[in-house]
């Protein structure tokens, strides 16, 4: 699939060196200052114990890094950070495909259909979390009464399992809406006579949906679950904070959110940087693990 | 335009830039004698922020010298990262308002001036020995105060008079027995849904307090005043059996835990809970809010113990290094001026935290202040109760926080019922013991 681009890239190539340099200059520059420097001075500081004030700094080898991997709560976290990011995607990816697929099969009121499900994209992470927070408050919160009268014992405060499924719908709900726009344009992407074709030959909308809608949206559902991944790994950090400061006992602490209470709530910067290095280095094998392997499976010719 | 328009056009800019440029050298006498200004941030949002700026407004007013400007940089968490952040870039303030937990962290950070060094050194007559004990033993190090008590409290009882009286009590027991049944009582005649609600700083009302209350060690060296090589025992102590304790409230429903998205606080004024172990800072909230008849009280303690001094929680003002000589006349000018009576007095009045010395104290209690106020004495009597033992006089432990996290996390897992309250506290201090240790080595030989 690469070969024909890559000519394609180099026959336009420019023949002076000076402007695609210049070009480059300030999106290399927006780079070294948010991305590499930091990236720089979290890798140096890994290996560094030191006093949050920087007066007192000694060089700790791997000590941040074996003490991490020691540590109960960090493995915790990782366990955490796995069945949530699994359970977000799955979850975001299951409902926005069932939106994406009605809205086709919707006629009056597609305009606001669609209104409602894009809305939870524009509210700010954390107004989203402190609702959901709310409306499952064991003691105040409405549905969390519905669920009590529906002799369900339902504390997010006390167990682990509610609080996880508590940020997992929190996490999802916010995040349906990217998925539902890149699944209906993919549905919308797929030739209407394959559609009618099949449904000349008595194929049912389930039918369809499953032998040719689906298999077609490979990519884009390859896509969504890369960017979901992405999201659950770094971009949940407001809601966590908002739905449960990661509790209870660590139930809900992901590692980005542990990142943040041991560097800026802990002043523990040595362990907070490592933890971040080893986060940089999961995120990016993950990353690559599906391009090796989800990606053999995903058929980009239609 | 000919070439001599252009030559007297530039000499006579040029003689307008020189004369600007003397003016502005006869305007410096001038602006030397403009007041220096002294950077104070802190934490205080909302009404307390409002107090905070008039605390300011009043200083600036009464004299000409300095210029104290109070911002507003976020909760204690992001007050002390901004804090470091500005004193990593060399813009750090003159004044920092530092939680009582950053204790160690400021110490030992070698980005300090001491408080009373700063002001002896400029000849204020500050009366260091009239300090409430609890409150100078916290900020102090070898005799000296470190950093300026600023915002102090201690946790109370607070209750609902109503539904003591209406199951037949007076007032909430003195003992923790007896507060039990008490809650208990009022759970099984229905009176209220919950006998008590669990506050947002529990571990420090709860646990750390009830250790100083019952004089018991909650670390070694005496809980960290002696030494960097302190280790935690409250695993050891009467804390295991009241954490189980708190634990069986829960479980029978006598205390509630509000959880996010509401807060502790609420659940007592709106009436739904009875009881409430929290800060005397709640005072403001609560008067403003509480649509209850309510009262406080001492913090209850074990049944045949003799009470010791609660401890502080709160923040203390810092003297950060790096600024002018003016500048820290100006500091030292502003904490001379918190340390007074008056000032505090008032401070105390519209806060709710306590009086910092013992004369201001005085002032308010001869003013009557407590014979309308009465529940606003109770921390102050707390704190002076008894003569402070090495278990009571507060805590002096390296990344404080940390371990503090620890010991929630551990009472999380309590609560939840995965570990047993042994199991739980023996947890909290094996993490905190590992927390301490790292601090120790980090500073070894600086305390």
């Amino acid at each position: 699939m690469g070969r024909a681009s890559d000519e394609g890239l180099k026959r336009a190539h420019f023949k002076e060196v000076r402007l695609p340099v210049l070009l480059l200059v300030p999106q290399l520059g927006i780079l070294l200052l948010f991305f590499f420097i930091p990236s720089l001075r979290a890798l140096t500081q890994a290996f560094l114990l030191s006093d949050p004030f920087g007066n007192t700094v000694q060089f700790a080898g791997l000590q941040n890094f074996t003490e991490l991997l020691a540590s109960e709560s960090y493995r915790n976290s990782i366990q955490v950070t796995v069945v949530f990011t699994l359970a977000q995607n799955a979850l975001t990816l299951a409902s926005a495909l069932v939106l994406a697929f009605a809205s086709d099969r919707i006629i009056r009121g597609k305009g606001l259909y669609k209104a409602i499900i894009l809305l939870p994209y524009a509210i700010a992470p954390v107004i989203a979390g402190i609702l959901w927070a709310f409306l499952f408050n064991p003691a105040v919160g409405p549905l969390a009464q519905l669920l009590h009268r529906a002799g369900i014992a339902w504390d997010p405060n006390r167990s682990g399992t509610d609080a996880m499924v508590l940020v997992v719908l929190a996490a999802s709900w916010k995040h349906i809406c990217y998925n539902y726009i890149f699944l209906l344009a993919g549905l919308l992407a797929i030739p209407s006579s394959l559609l009618e074709a099949a449904a000349v030959d008595g194929a049912k909308p389930l039918r369809r949906f499953f032998t040719i809608g689906l298999p077609l949206l490979g990519p884009t559902l390859f896509f969504l679950a890369v960017m979901n991944f992405v999201y659950g790994f770094f971009e949940v950090f407001a809601i966590i904070d908002a739905v449960t400061k990661g509790g209870p006992a660590g139930a809900t602490n992901v590692l980005v959110y542990k990142v943040f209470t041991d560097g800026f709530v802990n002043l523990d910067l040595g362990s907070s940087a490592a933890q971040s290095v080893i986060l940089m280095a999961f995120a990016l094998l993950m990353t690559l693990l599906q391009f090796r392997y989800v990606e053999r499976n995903v058929n980009y010719d239609v | 335009m000919n070439q001599g328009d252009i030559v007297m056009k530039l000499a006579r800019r040029t003689l307008a830039l020189g004369a600007a440029a003397l003016l502005a050298l006869n305007a410096l006498p001038a602006a030397a004698a403009e007041p220096v200004q002294v950077q104070w941030w802190h934490a205080m949002s909302g009404v307390l922020g409002e107090r905070v700026d008039e605390l300011t407004k009043k200083f600036n007013a009464s004299q000409q010298k300095y210029v104290v400007v109070a911002t507003y940089k976020g909760n204690y968490d992001e007050l002390i990262n901004g804090t470091i952040a500005a004193y990593r870039a060399k813009r750090a303030p003159q004044l920092v308002q530092i939680y009582e937990r950053g204790f160690m962290t400021m110490l030992l950070s070698d980005a300090t001036l001491p408080v009373q060094d700063l002001l002896t050194q400029r000849n204020y007559q500050v009366d260091w020995n009239d300090f409430v004990r609890p409150v100078a033993g916290f900020y102090s190090y070898k005799g000296k105060l470190m950093a300026m008590p600023f915002n102090s409290s201690s946790p109370i009882l607070w209750y609902n008079k109503t539904h003591f009286e209406k199951a037949g009590f007076a007032k909430p027991g003195e003992t923790w027995q007896e507060l039990e049944k008490q809650l208990y009582t009022i759970k099984q005649k229905g009176i209220s849904a919950c006998g008590s609600v669990l506050a947002g700083d529990y571990h420090w009302s709860l646990i750390e307090n009830y250790s100083a209350i019952n004089d018991l060690p909650y670390a070694t060296k005496a809980n960290g005043y002696k030494g960097l090589d302190t280790e935690f025992v409250y695993n050891k102590t009467l804390v295991v059996q009241q954490v189980a304790r708190v634990k069986k409230w829960i479980d029978d429903g006598v205390m509630e835990i509000a959880g996010q998205g509401l807060s502790p606080e609420q659940l007592f004024t709106s009436g739904k809970c009875s009881t409430y172990f929290a800060s005397t800072a709640a005072h403001s909230g609560i008067e403003r809010n509480a649509r209850i008849d309510w009262s406080a009280t001492y913090l209850p303690w074990e049944q045949g113990k003799t009470p010791k001094n609660s401890t502080i929680g709160g923040a203390a003002l810092w003297v950060l290094k790096g600024g002018k000589p003016a500048e820290y006349d100006g500091a030292a000018a502003f904490l001379a001026y918190l340390a007074k009576p008056e000032t505090q007095v008032w401070w105390h009045k519209v806060t709710g935290y306590v009086p910092l010395t013992d004369k201001a104290y005085q002032m308010a209690k001869i003013e009557g202040y407590y014979k309308d106020h009465p529940t606003r004495e109770i921390a102050i009597l707390q704190l002076g109760r008894g003569t402070p033992t090495d278990n009571s006089l507060g805590f002096h432990f390296g990344n404080f926080t940390q371990t503090m996290f620890a010991q929630r996390e551990e009472f999380d897992a309590m609560v939840a019922g995965k570990k047993t309250p042994q199991a739980a506290m023996d947890a909290a201090v094996a993490r905190g013991n590992d927390v301490l240790r790292q601090y120790e080595k980090l500073n070894k030989g600086k305390y």
